[in-house]
């Protein structure tokens, strides 16, 4: 199936584009919005951007496996990104992660049977201060402990919290 | 013009010259991998550090350009600790399988290694990060991950000589590999000299891998005749097999060298290498088949024509013009060559596929001859019995001799070229196994050294051609190739 850059997302990103010195300086935030749409990162997108914006298509799937905060495949309701660089390390990121990888029996990148979790471990989200950090979605969740975990996951699993 | 000081020695340098190009002018060298003379700078593989007076850290010195005044030391406890340093750090991760590599004695570790380290590493073999290994990666190379240090030598060859950029570095940090896109080949007609330019054992030449170890290779300068560009190579050889062709970088033509060029040496060792003479489509000793030839020609006396080849050195042409004029006795030769020339796809490769065009023309001011058009002109009109030329320049001719009655006559070096219907075809010494002079695109003149001999009983060219002319009792007096150049001005 030929993936196309939908006319809306076209116009959308030239007007991201115009803001740069050069085009192609517009890729992370394109495929921010192009995660926007699906959740994800698709192969066939990064083809669509990089022809989009006179990319090499190496260059544009070297970016998006360089960042966390891209994914490669579509993922849960709720992602759960814990954050494994120092500080957090400190304040127990790894307990963190194992406790979330029993609780929901998955592990680090996979995603639970029903749908609503996925998994990740990622890189600094640069709240060092409220370690240790999680981001679920697009929002963070600081100074966490196993049993705020554990409230956290039962106020998801209820939609008493909407992450955006 | 600043003036800087390196390890003691004063040096006036142009303005933006790296330090470590200053460093070469004086004969220092800086220990680099990630650096390479024709790429842009990238200073990630931080090997090249030395210490400059007052600067609070040590430099890159492939990325820092010489200021005036500037004081730099590249043999202090500094920059030695830092060497030692780097290295432990590229070698935390490698699989240290020199035994079974192929890159092991022309690596850019192992060198460094026992120049600027012979430290213990302090990082034990089970923790270190697996990759995938010997991947084929496209038609001529392979990848194997483990072994690379990431420099992007090959990212920036990609991106920057053939400007497809296949490759890039994929993932972060201790995790970052080379890859290019799932279910691509990295096959871009330049792809080998990725193996000559990785200082590891990360990509490897599928061609040469474990053809023979580095160290047995002896090395020749010579000539590439893939085409008319000429190229200057190093023929590695050993025992008289030659196993590879690598640029021999000079200003003048070419710091690379293309796939279809490295590897026209294949031909020598093909199986349609012909040692012995052919008729009709039988293999024939080389005596006979000569006879066969010198008979023929005599019986078509009078109707023969001859023609050169852009193929073929000065030398050979020039035998083959002595051969028309004092043997056959003809006024039917033809050294008309016109290909249009020039480099076709912005780096090497030639819009003439034939080597010595520009060649020839000497050979043509000297004897004269008729053009192309009327030897095409007058075999069409069956005025030829024979025609007596080089096996791809008769193909030039295949038009012409269609339903023409004409004998062909060819000398090939493999079987592969000999034109359908030859009557009869004598072997002879190929590009990589006699000397010959050849002009390329640009009028300079190349002269080939021969890393190899030819098979047993295979002569040059004009030495066939001058047993040809003994047969029909005519003397040439060839007795070597430069007796043919006698006479002609190039």
């Amino acid at each position: 199936m030929a993936f196309k850059l939908s006319e809306e997302f076209k116009a959308k990103a030239d007007k991201i584009c115009a803001r740069y010195p050069r085009r192609d300086a517009a890729l992370i935030p394109l495929l921010l919005e192009l995660q926007k749409e699906t959740g994800y990162v698709a192969e066939e997108g990064m083809d669509a951007l990089a022809a989009f914006l006179g990319l090499p298509y190496s260059r544009v799937k070297a970016v998006v496996t360089f960042y966390t905060m891209f994914n490669r495949e579509p993922s849960g309701k709720y992602h759960l990104q814990v954050c494994r660089n120092i500080s957090c390390h400190m304040a127990g990121a790894e307990g963190l992660l194992a406790r979330l990888s029993s609780k929901l029996g998955i592990a680090e990148g996979e995603t639970t049977k029903d749908g609503l979790f996925t998994l990740s471990a990622v890189e600094c989200l640069g709240a060092c201060g409220s370690a240790p950090v999680m981001q679920v979605n697009e929002k963070y969740f600081e100074n966490l402990t196993g049993e705020k975990l554990d409230a956290l996951l039962d106020d998801l699993r209820h939609n008493r919290v909407m992450p955006r | 013009m600043p003036t800087i000081t390196i390890d003691g020695k004063s040096i006036e340098v142009e303005k933006g010259t790296t330090l470590l190009a200053a460093a070469q002018k004086l004969g220092i060298y800086i220990p680099r991998y990630c650096y390479h003379p024709k790429l842009s700078i990238s200073g990630n593989c931080r090997m090249c550090l030395v210490e400059v007076e007052k600067a609070p850290k040590l430099l890159t010195a492939c990325s820092t350009e010489a200021a005036e005044g500037m004081v730099v030391r590249t043999t202090s406890d500094k920059v030695k600790a830092a060497r030692r340093d780097v290295l432990e750090y590229l070698l935390i991760n490698h699989p240290l399988d020199c035994p079974i590599c192929d890159q092991a004695g022309e690596c850019g570790l192992q060198d460094y290694y026992m120049d600027y380290s012979l430290a213990r590493s302090r990082f034990s073999m089970a923790d270190k990060v697996r990759r995938e290994k010997r991947r084929p990666i496209g038609p001529n190379l392979v990848l194997d991950n483990e072994r690379c240090i990431l420099c992007t030598r090959c990212v920036r060859f990609c991106s920057e000589v053939t400007k497809t950029s296949e490759l890039e570095v994929m993932n972060r940090g201790d995790h970052s590999y080379i890859d290019l896109k799932e279910g691509k080949a990295l096959d871009n007609g330049y792809s080998l000299n990725i193996a000559d330019i990785c200082p590891v054992g990360a990509f490897t030449s599928r061609d040469f891998r474990f053809k023979q170890r580095v160290w047995f290779l002896k090395r020749t300068k010579t000539v590439c005749l893939g085409c008319a560009t000429g190229c200057l190579v190093e023929a590695h050889h050993n025992e008289n097999v030659i196993y590879r062709l690598v640029p021999d970088p000079n200003p003048e033509t070419n710091t690379w060298l293309c796939d279809h060029g490295r590897l026209t040496y294949k031909a020598l060792q093909a199986g349609d290498r012909l040692k012995k003479g052919v008729i009709k489509n039988g293999l024939i000793e080389l005596e006979p088949a000569l006879r066969e030839a010198a008979t023929r020609i005599d019986e078509a006396r009078g109707a023969v024509a001859v023609m050169g080849s852009p193929w073929l050195s000065i030398e050979d042409n020039a035998a083959l013009a002595r051969l028309a004029r004092d043997s056959v006795k003809t006024g039917d030769y033809c050294f008309d060559f016109n290909f249009e020339q020039g480099i076709k796809d912005g780096i090497l490769i030639n819009k003439d596929q034939a080597p010595n065009t520009a060649g020839v023309r000497p050979v043509k001011a000297a004897y004269g001859g008729i053009s192309m058009g009327e030897l095409a002109g007058r075999i069409a009109s069956g005025k030829i019995k024979l025609l007596l030329t080089e096996a791809r320049a008769a193909a030039l001719l295949k038009d012409a001799l269609k339903d023409s009655g004409t004998r062909v006559v060819v000398f090939a070096a493999n079987r592969g070229e000999i034109p359908a219907g030859a009557y009869a075809t004598l072997p002879y010494a190929a590009y990589f196994e006699t000397p010959g002079t050849f002009i390329n695109y640009q009028g300079l003149r190349r002269r080939t050294t021969p890393p190899v001999a030819a098979p047993e009983g295979v002569k040059p060219l004009w030495d066939v051609v001058n047993k040809l002319a003994s047969y029909s009792g005519a003397s040439l007096g060839l007795d070597s190739g430069d007796d043919a150049l006698k006479g002609i001005s190039f």
